[in-house]
């Protein structure tokens, strides 16, 4: 009996520990958005105080590694194409037939005018590997309980961000919420994910939005209009050739 | 009019002492007119290049535009408001434009330029393309394509009939790209507008920015040049302020008004330093003349001449003088200026590079504003009165028996 007690004292106590690790939750979370390769409609919706502005997106990820980005609206920017392959970012302008390396330094930039920089919307920069992780206590949003999680940008990481938390629900594992702190620790950016549906068995946040605090009163919102996972797309996919070809 | 008719015989009693004086008010006023000149004509040429053949003397904008310049401050191109500024007498013509930057790219080079819509039927009045033209033609306003700056082209190293990549954004953070073939090439008179301008026709730049209908800036072509900065203000009274911003140039380019106030400072210390030297001979022979003449004095005053009119007549005598020298000066000095003002001064391939890199052009061609002429006539004129002080001071002590005792 006492041995017993032991062992379940000892059951609770182990318990957490054996649990996952910050890393792990990111991990699955990240795997969970992306899946080994998916093919996705977004629509984003760039709201201003006096006016909004729509565009239509088809994107297609293989990994971490590679992705591309096919703009189908509005029609002046039709045929567009980012591409992202290992560390580099390639734009397609089929308007001036040119295709356009992105520089690093222009990953921080605006993506075509809306609240999500380059590197968002590539995601260069890795959430897994480029930051060490810690949790930093429990909260509830959208009625789910969710981990708090500390990211801290390695030494040698290029990442803008001083430091970033990131909300993510216990039970399905969705990226609800994550603030975006500047290197003095000033809150910069907040995305919310909401609208949770279900797409092809995933659980996911429907709609995405980007706010910059330093103007609350404009934000950009990603809308998965559909969401595929586990393709049938090769690395070869995603190469400059196809690039120019590509149609949704 | 005795006094003066004495004053004047007097005046060619000593004819060297008169003509020495004469001869350093002439100087006076000969180097101060020229020097003057070819001051004020470099900054008149500067500003007309500019605000004269490209930005106008005054341009309406929406309220704010000038502060950010930037694409999203545009405003809806309004017909009624370009027809109620056009019936003012004062403006030959509204100019409306829209104006942005862009990278403009080949397949080797590229650079920052600034990106003009026009309507290139009105800008004949103002920009005068069709006479600044190197190579190729104007565009017409339905057309898809531009005329580069020849600097610019030269550095893109594009000619007429080539295509020129242009990359930027638009309204609204749209994406601007576009590929046009070069209509023509323009020598623009202000280096550094012709190193950086494109020129699109107005519709295709709203294309281009993603602003259809919306135009930057209202330039105005004025008839005449004079008291703009009022002229601006009592537009502004009749408008509303809330939407649009009335500005002149001076309020526009304050950087362009300080250059000339500041190089100006430093050719006024120099005429300053020559205005010294002037008043000190000039003085110089007064102070001789009252001495050498102290007998003469002394004679007039014991046969009862009045002191008040003995001083009157050697004032005239003084003024007669200046008068004389400021009249030979400008006759002097005007056909020199009005010389440079047809044959502006050229400048070799050292000098003109480094105007070039202030923003000048590598001319000085002397100003014809007559009121250089009449500002350092009146200036010597007060000089030759202050002086004329000395013998009057004199004369009211005189002792005519001290005087006449040599």
């Amino acid at each position: 009996m006492k041995h017993l007690l032991v062992g379940l004292l000892g059951l609770i106590l182990i318990a957490p520990l054996k649990a996952q690790t910050a890393k792990d939750i990111i991990t699955q979370a990240e795997e969970k958005l992306r899946g080994n390769s998916s093919r996705s409609s977004m629509t984003i919706t760039i709201v201003r105080p006096s006016w909004t502005r729509e565009i239509t997106t088809t994107s297609w990820s293989f990994g971490t590694d590679y992705a591309l980005i096919y703009i189908s609206d509005p029609a002046r920017d039709a045929g567009t194409v980012f591409l992202k392959r290992d560390k580099e970012i390639w734009n397609w302008q089929p308007s001036i037939e040119r295709t356009i390396k992105l520089p690093p330094s222009m990953m921080m930039q605006s993506w075509m005018g809306s609240d999500f920089t380059n590197d968002d919307l590539v995601r260069e920069s890795s959430i897994v590997n480029d930051y060490t992780h810690d949790f930093a206590g429990d909260t509830v949003i959208l009625d789910r309980e969710c981990y708090k999680i500390e990211l801290i940008p390695k030494p040698d990481a290029a990442v803008v961000w001083g430091k970033i938390y990131s909300y993510i629900s216990k039970e399905e594992l969705l990226q609800l919420k994550t603030q975006f702190f500047d290197e003095d620790g000033y809150l910069i950016n907040v995305m919310d994910g909401f609208d949770i549906q279900t797409y092809n068995g995933r659980t996911l946040p429907r709609k995405l939005r980007m706010t910059p605090m330093e103007t609350p009163d404009q934000y950009t919102e990603m809308t998965y209009e559909d969401l595929e996972f586990d393709i049938d797309v090769t690395p070869a996919f995603f190469s400059q050739q196809n690039m120019k070809r590509i149609r949704p | 009019m005795m006094l003066l008719k004495l004053a004047y015989r007097n005046l060619w009693r000593n004819k060297r002492r008169t003509i020495i004086t004469i001869a350093s008010v002439f100087f006076a006023v000969f180097f101060a007119v020229i020097l003057r000149s070819m001051q004020i004509g470099v900054y008149e040429r500067m500003i007309e290049n500019v605000v004269g053949y490209y930005s106008g003397y005054i341009q309406v904008h929406k309220n704010g535009y000038w502060k950010e310049q930037t694409i999203d401050e545009v405003t809806p191109y309004s017909d009624s408001l370009l027809t109620w500024m056009e019936s003012k007498d004062q403006i030959e013509q509204v100019l409306p434009r829209l104006e942005g930057f862009a990278l403009a790219a080949t397949n080797e080079v590229t650079k920052g330029a600034l990106v003009n819509g026009i309507d290139p039927e009105r800008e004949g009045s103002m920009l005068k393309l069709g006479e600044k033209m190197v190579s190729g033609s104007v565009f017409k306003a339905s057309d898809k394509s531009v005329i580069l700056g020849s600097g610019l082209a030269e550095y893109l190293k594009l000619s007429a009939g080539d295509t020129l990549v242009m990359l930027g954004q638009g309204y609204r953070g749209i994406s601007a790209r576009g590929k046009y073939p070069v209509a023509g090439i323009v020598k623009l008179s202000s280096p550094l507008l012709n190193d950086n301008l494109v020129f699109l026709p107005l519709a295709e730049a709203q294309w281009f920015y993603g602003a259809e209908g919306m135009i930057t800036s209202y330039v105005l072509d004025m008839r005449y040049s004079d008291n703009v900065p009022k002229f601006a203000r009592n537009m502004k009274a009749k408008m509303d302020t809330a939407q649009y911003e009335v500005m002149p140039w001076q309020e526009m380019m304050p950087e362009l008004v300080q250059a000339i106030q500041a190089d100006s400072a430093g050719g006024q210390i120099m005429l300053f330093i020559l205005y010294m030297v002037i008043t000190f001979g000039m003085f110089g022979t007064v102070l001789m003349m009252t001495a050498e003449r102290k007998y003469e004095f002394g004679v007039l005053i014991s046969i009862g001449m009045r002191r008040g009119q003995l001083a009157l007549t050697v004032f005239f005598e003084t003024v007669l003088i200046s008068i004389i020298g400021v009249i030979t000066g400008l006759i002097g000095a005007l056909p020199i200026v009005y010389y440079f003002h047809l044959n502006p001064l050229q400048f070799g391939e050292e000098a003109s590079s480094a105007m070039e890199e202030y923003g000048f052009e590598a001319v000085m061609p002397a100003s014809l504003d007559p009121s250089i002429a009449l500002t350092h006539a009146v200036i010597i004129l007060i000089i030759s009165i202050l002086i004329s002080w000395y013998p009057t001071f004199v004369l009211a002590r005189l002792k005519p028996v001290e005087a006449m005792h040599v």
